[in-house]
């Protein structure tokens, strides 16, 4: 995988697709309100794949759903210079009614994508997860690994600027993703890791990586960010980027021994 | 306290390529992801031979026609025994020719079209207004305390209680028998849907939600559709209670100006003590409500439930 590294930027100067400053999310209301996100700071440049790792409780998923704009922001400032995200779940959760294609097609159709448009994209987005063949297979008719692709492709076509000819936009694309392979055997996971990796170099969208797997965002990020849970914040930070495989080991280890120092200060508390 | 999966060591992690011989190429990943999706379709490639085909049918044909077939010798013997008079259990044949004659003679299918368009016809108003109640029902919380428990209640009485009150009202007209029908079947196809909607994994209203979909185009394209298992069961028990309540209606609401419909002959049938005239109405009951299943509600649910993976009894 180090081949596939040589063309990063690691230090970006652009604006960034999306900043977070002291952003604040509690539940509930007055004194039973419980914060979730307590002062979150984070950029995520265009093109930078960011994973964030923490353990349960550190309001990974929250962060997710403030930047999908499922949600608001109790307080604090939320940018994002990004065309229409794209979101990855745990699950596949295609429409289990609809083929591989038409799940992509209905994507495309609820972002306003014209209907001769629709057929030409959904054909490249299922080319770019190398599943062409299987465009007329129902969800249950495909393997794990499969669906989750399916799914990957239906969430690039989130992304599709409807005004625009190509499948890049003006705006750079935001992809984020919550844990999408950890329902998945190793092997799959593997294949899966390095397609994403393929994925992101061929459309250079910035990736937003929810994962508590430490290996797993260390090999697909350029950077890990790790928070502390109840409520979550930034704790550190580590640059991966080009790293030779001692270097990646070393820092895996680094980022698990932090994390148990934050986990364990949660019993002492 | 912390689940340990998020703390554990990564020696403990699944053994992943990377931590060996991380120069694997990511050519190597492509093709061991196109071996994995050859296997995978490999297993799903099974296509079944007319001979599976034939056998299929038979098992699915032959066991109602033995059963038929038992139920008339039963009814035969204990015909020819004589255990009741004549006039209460008559022999097969008797209703049998009573059947034929009513076709030759062309009535029956002027009854049955009387009963059959009444039935389609209310059923179709109730689709009609069952629909919006149930999206109403499913997605408006306080429309749903109000008159959630009273529609399940209204599916549990029995839709002759109306009759009266409907004669009362509307006299004894085709309004009358549409009210009837409609009081039946609304219920159970409002309740189908709720309970279809109900059942919708909460991930895909979330999905269309993160695909851009608005409240009116999440109901047509996601909420929808995803409650068709749900809408459908609704709908079939819909159609079940409106041709009962019909059957209650014609049989109670009898007039020359309102049609001779299957309820009406079956009280023709009593009012002269001709028991194979009875049997033969029933037995033309029966046969609509079985042939509408399987003609239309059967192979629409195998249908709705075969593409979505989930294996029904049918």
């Amino acid at each position: 995988m180090t081949a596939t590294l040589e063309h990063r930027v690691s230090k970006p100067i652009v604006e960034p697709a999306v900043r977070l400053t002291s952003v604040h999310k509690s539940f509930g209301k007055g004194t039973r309100s419980v914060a979730a996100l307590a002062g979150v700071d984070l950029r995520v440049a265009p093109g930078e794949f960011v994973c964030l790792i923490g353990a349960s409780g550190c309001g990974k998923t929250t962060l997710l759903n403030l930047v999908a704009g499922l949600d608001s922001v109790t307080s604090g400032e939320l940018v994002r210079n990004t065309s229409r995200p794209a979101v990855m779940f745990q699950e596949a959760a295609l429409m289990p009614w609809l083929t591989a294609t038409r799940n992509v097609e209905l994507a495309l159709r609820l972002g306003g994508v014209g209907r001769a448009d629709r057929r030409r994209r959904t054909i490249d987005l299922l080319e770019l997860v190398r599943l062409t063949g299987v465009g007329d297979k129902r969800p249950h008719e495909l393997s794990g690994g499969m669906r989750q692709r399916v799914a990957l492709a239906r969430a690039l076509a989130c992304t599709v600027d409807p005004s625009s000819d190509t499948n890049d936009s003006d705006l750079p694309a935001l992809l984020l993703m919550d844990e999408p392979f950890s329902a998945l055997d190793a092997i799959t996971r593997d294949v899966l890791q390095a397609e994403l990796l393929r994925v992101w170099e061929a459309t250079k969208t910035a990736v937003l990586f929810v994962t508590h797997d430490v290996r797993e965002a260390v090999r697909l990020g350029q950077r890990v960010v790790l928070l502390s849970s109840r409520p979550g914040r930034v704790v550190q930070e580590w640059d991966v980027a080009d790293g030779s495989p001692a270097a990646e080991a070393a820092t895996v280890e680094e980022i698990n021994v932090r994390l148990r120092e934050v986990i364990s200060s949660h019993a002492a508390a | 306290m912390p689940p340990r999966d998020s703390a554990a060591p990564p020696d403990e992690d699944t053994v992943g390529p990377q931590d060996n011989n991380s120069l694997v190429a990511v050519a190597d990943y492509g093709a061991v992801g196109a071996g994995l999706d050859a296997l995978e379709r490999s297993t799903s490639d099974t296509g079944a031979t007319t001979a599976d085909r034939l056998r299929r049918i038979a098992r699915s044909v032959l066991p109602p026609i033995v059963a038929i077939v038992v139920l008339i010798a039963i009814w035969q013997a204990l015909w020819a025994a004589a255990f009741w008079p004549e006039y209460q259990l008559p022999s097969p044949s008797a209703v049998g020719s009573e059947l034929w004659s009513d076709i030759t003679s062309g009535a029956v299918f002027g009854q049955l079209w009387v009963s059959v368009h009444r039935a389609v016809f209310g059923f179709l108003i109730g689709v009609v207004i069952a629909t919006p109640l149930g999206l109403l029902l499913a997605k408006v919380r306080l429309v749903r305390a109000a008159i959630g428990p009273l529609l399940s209640g209204l599916q549990s009485l029995p839709s002759v209680a109306w009759v009266p009150a409907a004669i009362l009202w509307f006299g004894i007209t085709p309004g009358a028998i549409y009210f009837v029908v409609l009081l039946g079947s609304v219920p159970s196809i409002a309740n189908g849907l709720v309970s279809g909607i109900d059942q919708i994994p909460p991930i895909l209203p979330r999905v269309g939600k993160v695909l851009g979909a608005g409240r009116l185009s999440g109901a047509r394209h996601i909420l929808l559709p995803a409650a068709l298992p749900g809408y459908l069961a609704g709908l079939k028990q819909g159609w079940a209670f409106s041709w009962r309540s019909l059957m209650a209606a014609e049989l109670i609401a009898n007039s020359p100006q309102l049609g001779q419909g299957l309820g009406q002959y079956l009280e023709n049938g009593r009012d002269l003590s001709d028991m194979p005239t009875v049997m033969a109405a029933i037995i033309l009951i029966l046969f609509v409500g079985i042939g509408i299943d399987v003609l239309i509600f059967r192979p629409l649910e195998r249908w709705v439930l075969h593409s979505r993976g989930l294996t029904g009894m049918t």
